[in-house]
């Protein structure tokens, strides 16, 4: 079916396409500036008054138009402004200043189902973003350029190339289910979701609790961020109340640049950036010790070694003891550095090393892992055309991003291609389409989690500080042999516990394709001036194809997996719009709709079994053992939904608006199908109550609304079946599955009330924007852990209630900077704070679900009465003193390991952007800062263990060294106090890996290695120069030229979390609050140029 | 009014897409209905994986009872219950993974109006025995259990019941078992790997072994707490028990994941490069200390010696024996009951004065002898490892009291075996094992668990019943003692 409109859309877009250009006679040109601030302004409308004729203006503020009209009146309109007209007379050149509208009663935002409000009607909470503030640092993914800039919009990246991005507005609402705001474009909505696994059926960890994996991005980075005209986000329930039944996370509105009729506009940006890692956020190793669990006298054979902490063994055959590295110890609590001492290290076994065999200097490493990562490159080239004739408008664009990762051998590719258009058939009734096609091919995506793919498990965890990793690289690039610093044993054969990093990059990689296609044909009939008709169909689909390897010679079984799924999803509606005013005074829109939602999931994941006969062979049929049959998946979703909206305005101070949605979904059990979704909301324009007393009140708007908005079931949840694992040879296996369907589910409810004020004061100079709000979850669709006893390890039930409470702030202030003055600055600021709460959940739970459990003994979970996903672990023992117990030994005790010890929220987030224009050239820079929320650190948990860290060395309070024998006057004394409240005086060893008081060997609390996550970071900063109008008209071929230098994520002003960036995570999703090889931050710095033809 | 026209349009799209959506909420890819025979494969190999894994993170056992010990990581041999969620993967695998799908198949063949009365009866009392089985296991580990409150989704929060009243009723049900296995006809025939797949074709007749052998066990298990119910088990069990190695109790392995023996996934080299194990000291130093003919098929050599790792401390992998070949194949079998352990418990029987025929030598004898068998010795050797002073039934060099000479042979016999050599460990006390000392640098106060402590799950969900059950057993520790570890 979906090929079928595909075909009909094509189509139809070619027709646009050909309508010729009328161009001829007069030729009229300008620039149009901001009145105040004498920014140039883009985008704005430009129109021959009485014809159809019209353009837009470029990044320079700069226009062309041509007329035949013998005495041309132009009217200019921009969002935010007031409209002017300008009567040009005999002039070519103009020069316009629009005077921003105080009361921007005349702005115009796009809200739920591509339905144009004007802001000032608004009664619940939206934020704009304009497109030029997502492509300004031209990153690859518009929804990372979106963190910082909207109050309540919470975003948090992952550094993986190409990884995921997690977007949550107004915080977690679902215990379980999908949290992710939705994406809608044009009116359509479109996936977002990401394909990272979560926990097999086999009970393997998947990529997002930390398991093998690779972080694959999410959908929403197919858009083109060169294609974003603006961006709505609409926050609470009441705005996306039409959206019935998946409304409960909020929206994210894109609305896409469209052609304009009679112009033709061409854009050509070509931009580099390179990105290097901050050094702030990756490992720092201690140089004064190296390989070794311990630096015992006697080594594990029973010899006594001469220099404690090597083995003494025959490395040459002549029965020759000597000192070697114990290179099978993956910690570097061994020997300490001594450059005079010569001992075998791992290099000497390797036959191809000029040091084969070879006694080398005990040191510590020259070049440590940070040198693993190299410079990153990313090249965005676009090419945007659009233009109109008298009835149609088009627009085509193509994109190509090349990006190079900061890891050996990983890339990504986009190419981008849109096309739109629309005809106006006859008088008011206009076709119009959009089709995108994206093909993102990536290769050598980051491995992630506690993986040996993922080279940080062994630079952050398992590490050894001699080993050098340009002579690994060496080892490796020789012979593309697994050279490994960790030999199983003295023949140098196999790798015991870690891969060459070199091998693991360029043998062990992946890749993936994915072809995504989204659009929509829609008709629109404007029957009279009170009356117009929508018909739309859109679709979005995706096909991908993701391969991931292991070669033969690595530590883990040789393996090729393949994982092909492709997703579509169809929106059909029917809109009918009414505006009409009742009488003068009170005025009306209606709003009466319908939506078939079609949503199909088809995936197959197959994996060779037990290792591939030939190497380097990536075919399933290459399996060693016959292969387990592939996991096959087929999810169908079906939802009707019925909606009508009306909205009454009395003297535009006084606006009333209330709908109502009825979805019957197929993802919940016949008879508790149905469901109404009711929302009412108010707002008082008071500005205009005192027009006349207070002229400083540029606006005045109070508003308040409520709204239920739901979240149906995930589909397949309702009726019970077998699992059918693997059979014992021809013995067939069936299974009860781990959790238990429901058929009594019904969807999970969020009721928000909100309200808010918005103000601006002296000819908007400055003005505020304040936001509370309120949203209970109910009736939670959990997918709860059970007892095991109970003979299932998971239950679907609709029980629970998350409350999310909180308050945003945003704020906007022009200090300097009027009409004509050569400099300005703008500066805006936003502020959220949510406070997440469990209130109640089934009873069974125990006063908590466990969402994910992590490696380290760390679990993600709701807890009745604590905000949404605490982290559980052991903690400290406290005395009443307030101070942490330790046992005889002079250890840390623990707690149960059901302790609270970290809330992953943060207190609040916010973000401070300033724009400086000096003339032609402005700067823009974006402070992102978020206070508070916790991390667990498995990184430090381990790393400790192993004696990488800096802190493990050094010396202790006594003023020796710390690693020297408790005998030795070495040692620690931890802070705290004894069971019976003394301060604590005993001192507890670091010498030995096993018994050291850091990291886990001896299971302290791990209340220890959670980490405060704060951040400030200078996320965006751009300096751009637009070439003068006067200049650029010299070159006749050019109507503007724009040159940025363009930086992101350049400082890490303020963090508490070491070695590592505190908003580094595994995948999107709702397990936060957890490290494990988190990947650095990556600052890139980089250019673009704008050619407008 | 042509405009309609395409008006219209869309709205006959949306039309001609409605079709009926009743079938969207089924799964396509997955059964609805199974053979209830299937669901008892399952369980059964669930159970055995279970039990014969060596994954640090689900099997630990070979490691308390100090056959083997670890050579970096030593979280486990240190008894380190919760770094991993050791409990919880045993309890899980027993309740979800075996006992539920037991259930399943019960209710289906309960369910199905058809199935011949008698094959009925033997398809039920299979299920029954290895329900048995595995509530035993559960029972012995953590004592006091869910149990007549489990297996119901609806209830989420069982209370737990007494560990001796759960005995006392699996030691009904497995009488009740075995008088309905009727061996003239069929059980679950092709389903059953335990007694009809490969050159084990005995079907229903081993059954009433394998019930009759495990009846003797948990008969054994009470002797010390209960010696009236005891006696009358052993007594009862004692003439139908198993008679040869050809009896055993196995599970067949296949040398292709996921139907190979679990320790091949932590051992193999072909499917790991892990080398996280090694033969203890404790225990390799008896196996020299006897010339024990079953050290090849134990264990590799260092330089043509066998030697054990420092238990609880780092070993050296290369330094010290490993696992054998033999032992780390993929398609090496399982054992879940055998011929050596029942003759080891009729000695025992005969030494409790339990009215059982033969002597405790000559039940002694065979146990040893058929281990050594087992393993792939030959008479021969049984008959001069036999004959050495410190292996003597008779010679007050092999022990100082028939607890102490059954004790370790059975601790050797059971090599492999970590979960039973523990139980047999903590019910016979021998051979005197010690934990890691905190003398040379382990953490003080380790003890050698004679219990597992309850997994984290049921204290943070079923709070209530399992601090009731902990409270009830003198905490939930695992130094508690169980109900039938009396000395």
């Amino acid at each position: 079916m979906k090929h079928y409109y595909l075909k009909k859309m094509i189509l139809f877009l070619i027709l646009c396409a050909f309508k010729t250009i009328n161009a001829q006679e007069r030729s009229i040109s300008g620039t149009v500036r901001d009145q105040k601030d004498g920014l140039p302004l883009p985008g704005v409308s430009v129109t021959v008054r009485g014809t159809n004729i019209g353009t837009q203006t470029g990044a320079n503020g700069g226009f062309t138009i041509r007329t035949t009209e013998p005495n041309p009146v132009l009217h200019f309109s921009y969002i935010g402004y007031t409209g002017q007209q300008i009567s040009v007379g005999n002039r070519t050149v103009l020069s316009v200043a629009l005077v921003p509208d105080a009361t921007q009663l005349g702005e115009v935002v796009v809200t739920a189902l591509g339905v144009n409000r004007q802001k000032n009607e608004l009664p619940y909470a939206a934020q704009q973003v304009g497109g030029a503030e997502v492509t300004r640092t031209r990153g690859g993914n518009f929804v990372n350029a979106l963190s910082g800039k909207v109050a309540g919009l919470n975003i948090k990246q992952t550094n993986s190339l190409g990884g995921s991005t997690n977007v949550i507005i107004r915080g977690y609402k679902s215990i379980n289910g999908n949290n992710q705001a939705l994406f809608v474009i044009d009116g359509v909505p479109v996936s977002n979701a990401n394909t990272n696994t979560t926990v097999s059926p086999t009970g393997v960890r998947g990529q997002q609790e930390g398991g093998a994996g690779y972080d694959y991005g999410n959908a929403a980075a197919d858009i083109n961020p060169d294609d974003i005209e603006s961006i709505n986000v609409l926050k609470g329930a009441a705005a996306t109340a039409l959206y019935g039944s998946r409304a409960a996370n909020g929206a994210i509105i894109v609305t896409t640049k469209k052609g304009h009729r009679n112009s033709l506009n061409v854009t050509v940006n070509s931009g580099v950036t390179f990105g290097n890692i901050d050094k702030t956020t990756f490992a720092e190793y201690q140089n004064e010790y190296g390989a070794g669990y311990s630096q015992n006298t006697v080594d594990g054979t029973g010899n006594v070694v001469p220099v404690p902490g090597f083995w003494y063994r025959d490395v040459l055959g002549g029965g020759q003891r000597e000192l070697v590295s114990q290179f099978t110890a993956d910690a570097s609590y061994g020997p300490k550095f001594d450059p005079s001492l010569l001992v075998y290290q791992w290099d000497a076994l390797d036959p191809t090393s000029p040091t084969y065999l070879t006694k080398t200097p005990w040191v510590a490493a020259i070049n440590g892992p940070e040198s693993f990562y190299r410079t990153s490159v990313t090249s965005n080239q676009n090419v945007t055309i659009s233009g109109g004739g008298e009835t149609t408008t088009f627009k085509a664009g193509y994109t190509r991003n090349d990006q190079t990762g900061v890891l050996p051998n990983s890339k990504i590719t986009k190419d981008l291609f849109n096309f739109s258009g629309s005809y106006e058939m006859v008088k008011n009734l206009t076709a119009s389409a959009s089709a995108n096609f994206s093909k993102i091919n990536g290769l050598g995506r980051y491995g992630t989690g506690y993986d040996g793919k993922n080279p940080n498990q062994q630079f952050r965890q398992w590490w050894q500080t001699n080993v050098d990793i340009e002579q690994q690289k060496d080892a490796y690039f020789r012979n593309e042999q697994n050279i490994t610093w960790n030999w199983q044993d003295l023949t140098g054969t196999k790798p015991i516990y870690s891969d060459n990093p070199y091998w693991t990059r360029y043998k062990n990689f992946q890749n993936d394709t994915r072809n995504r296609y989204f659009g929509n044909a829609a008709l629109n009939w404007k029957v009279n001036d009170w009356f117009d008709i929508v018909g739309r169909v859109g679709i979005d689909g995706s096909d991908e194809i993701q391969e991931e390897r292991i070669a033969v010679g690595s530590t883990d079984v040789a393996e090729y997996a393949r994982f092909n799924r492709s997703f579509s999803e169809t929106n059909f509606d029917l809109l009918l719009n009414f505006n009409k005013n009742i009488n003068e005074d009170i005025s009306f829109r209606g709003l009466l709709g319908a939506n078939l939602r079609r949503s199909n999931l088809n995936s197959i994941r197959a994996t060779t079994n037990g290792g591939l006969v030939v190497p380097e062979l990536y075919s399933l049929s290459n399996t060693i053992s016959p292969i387990e049959p592939p996991v096959e998946q087929y999810q169908r979703v079906g939802v009707d939904g019925h909606f009508a909206n009306a909205t009454f305005g009395y003297k535009e101070i006084l606006f009333l608006d209330g709908s109502i949605r009825r979805d019957q979904s197929t993802t919940l059990p016949k008879g508790n199908d149905v469901f109404w979704y009711p929302s009412i909301a108010g707002s008082l324009l008071f500005s205009n109550l005192v027009k006349e007393t207070a002229p400083w009140l540029s606006l005045g708007k109070i508003r308040l609304n409520y709204a239920e908005v739901g979240n149906d079931a995930p589909p397949l949840s309702v009726l019970d079946v077998y699992e059918k694992p693997t059979g014992f040879g021809s013995v067939p296996i069936f299974s009860i599955p781990n959790t238990k369907s429901n058929s009594n589910l019904k969807p999970e409810r969020t009721k928000s009330l909100e309200a808010g004020i918005e103000t601006a004061f002296f000819s908007s100079k400055f003005g505020f924007d304040f936001t509370w709000y309120k949203t209970n979850t109910v009736d939670q669709i959990t997918d709860v852990t059970v007892s095991s006893a109970s003979g299932y390890t998971r239950r679907f039930l609709n029980a629970g209630e998350v409350q999310n409470k909180g308050i945003e702030l945003t704020a906007f202030v022009n200090p300097v900077g009027t009409s004509n003055s050569a400099f300005s600055w703008n500066m805006n600021i936003n502020f959220a704070r949510n406070r997440s709460e469990v209130i109640s959940l089934y009873e069974g739970a125990g006063g908590n679900i466990q969402l994910t459990s992590f490696q380290g003994g760390v679990s993600i979970n709701a807890a009745i009465g604590q905000p949404y996903g605490v982290i559980r672990g052991t903690g400290y023992n406290y005395h009443e003193n307030g101070q942490p117990i330790v046992n005889a030994q002079g250890y840390y005790t623990a707690s149960s390991s059901n302790t609270i010890i970290g809330d992953p929220n943060p207190e609040w987030t916010g973000g401070v952007a300033n724009t400086f224009r000096y003339k032609d050239l402005s700067l823009n820079f974006l402070i992102d800062v978020s206070k508070g929320g916790d991390v667990f650190s498995l990184d430090q948990w381990y790393g400790q263990g192993t004696g990488l860290y800096p802190n493990t060395v050094g010396l202790n309070d006594l003023g020796n060294p710390k690693r020297n024998s408790i005998a030795n006057g070495g040692g620690i004394i931890q802070p705290g106090v004894k069971a019976d409240g003394t301060p604590n005086d005993i001192r507890v060893p670091v010498e030995n890996g096993n018994t050291t008081a850091y990291g886990y060997p001896m299971n302290p609390p791990r209340q220890a290695y959670v980490y405060d996550a704060s951040y400030v970071k200078l996320r965006e900063l751009a300096l751009n120069y637009s070439f003068p109008d006067d200049l650029v008209s010299k070159i006749r071929a050019f109507k503007g030229i724009d040159v940025s230098l363009i930086g992101r994520n350049l400082w890490i002003i303020h963090k508490n979390l070491p070695y590592s960036d505190p908003e580094e995570a595994l995948s999107s999703g709702n397990f936060m609050g957890y490290q494990s090889g988190a990947y650095p931050a990556v600052r890139t710095i980089g250019f673009n140029v704008r050619f407008r033809l | 009014m042509k405009r309609l026209l395409f008006l219209i349009m869309p709205g006959i799209l949306l039309l001609s897409c409605v079709k009926s959506l009743d079938d969207y909420n089924i799964d396509q890819k997955k059964p609805t209905t199974a053979p209830a025979a299937t669901l008892f494969t399952g369980a059964i190999k669930n159970m055995a994986d279970v039990l014969a894994s060596s994954n640090v993170n689900t099997n630990v056992f070979r490691l308390y009872v100090q056959q083997w010990t670890t050579t970096e990581y030593l979280d486990e041999p240190r008894y380190n219950l919760t770094a991993r969620t050791i409990p919880q993967a045993l309890w899980q695998a027993l309740y979800r993974d075996v006992l539920m799908d037991l259930k399943e198949a019960k209710r289906l063949i309960e369910a199905d109006p058809l199935l011949d009365a008698d094959e009925k009866s033997n398809q039920l009392a299979q299920i029954e025995i290895v329900e048995v089985y595995a509530w035993s296991v559960l029972v012995n580990s953590f004592g006091n259990i869910p149990y007549s409150e489990a297996l119901n989704v609806d209830n989420a929060l069982p209370k737990y019941d007494d560990a001796a009243a759960v005995y006392a009723d699996l030691v009904v049900r497995l009488d009740a078992a075995l008088s309905n296995l009727k061996p003239a006809s069929d059980g679950f025939g092709e389903a059953d790997l335990l007694y009809n797949y490969g050159s084990v074709t005995t079907e229903v007749a081993g059954w009433v072994k394998f019930g009759n052998s495990l009846k003797l066990k948990l008969g054994m298990i009470l002797a010390d707490s209960d010696v009236n119910t005891a006696s009358r088990m052993v007594q009862e069990a004692a003439p139908n028990v198993f008679t040869s190695n050809a009896d055993n109790t196995r599970f067949p392995y296949l040398s292709a994941i996921p139907n190979n023996n679990p320790i091949s996934n932590s051992l193999n080299p072909s499917l790991t490069g892990r080398q996280d194990f090694v033969g203890a000291e404790a225990f390799i130093n008896k196996l020299n200390d006897v010339n024990d003919p079953r050290r090849p098929f134990f264990f590799t050599t260092v330089n043509g010696t066998y030697i054990g790792g420092k238990y609880g401390f780092a070993n050296t992998y290369v330094n010290f024996s490993t696992a054998s070949p033999k032992v780390v194949a993929q398609d090496f079998e399982s054992l879940l009951l055998d011929y050596s352990e029942v003759e080891f418990l009729l000695a025992e029987a005969v030494e409790r004065g339990f009215t059982v025929a033969g002597t405790a030598a000559e039940h002694y004898n065979n146990g040893v002898t058929a281990s050594i068998l087992y393993w792939g010795g030959t008479a021969a050797n049984a008959n001069a490892y036999l004959a050495q002073p410190a292996v003597e039934y008779s010679n007050p060099a092999s022990g100082s009291s028939w607890r102490e000479k059954i004790g370790t042979q059975k601790w050797i016999a059971l090599y492999n075996r970590g979960y039973d050599a523990w139980t047999e460990w903590r019910r016979l006390d021998f051979p005197q094992l010690s934990p890691p000392s905190a003398a040379e640098g382990a953490p003080a106060g380790l003890v050698i668990p004679t219990r597992l402590i309850y997994p984290v799950n049921e204290q943070t969900l079923n709070t209530v019943n399992n601090q009731a059950a902990a409270d009830a057993m003198g905490g939930d520790a695992v130094s508690s003692k169980l109900f039938w570890d009396i000395n």
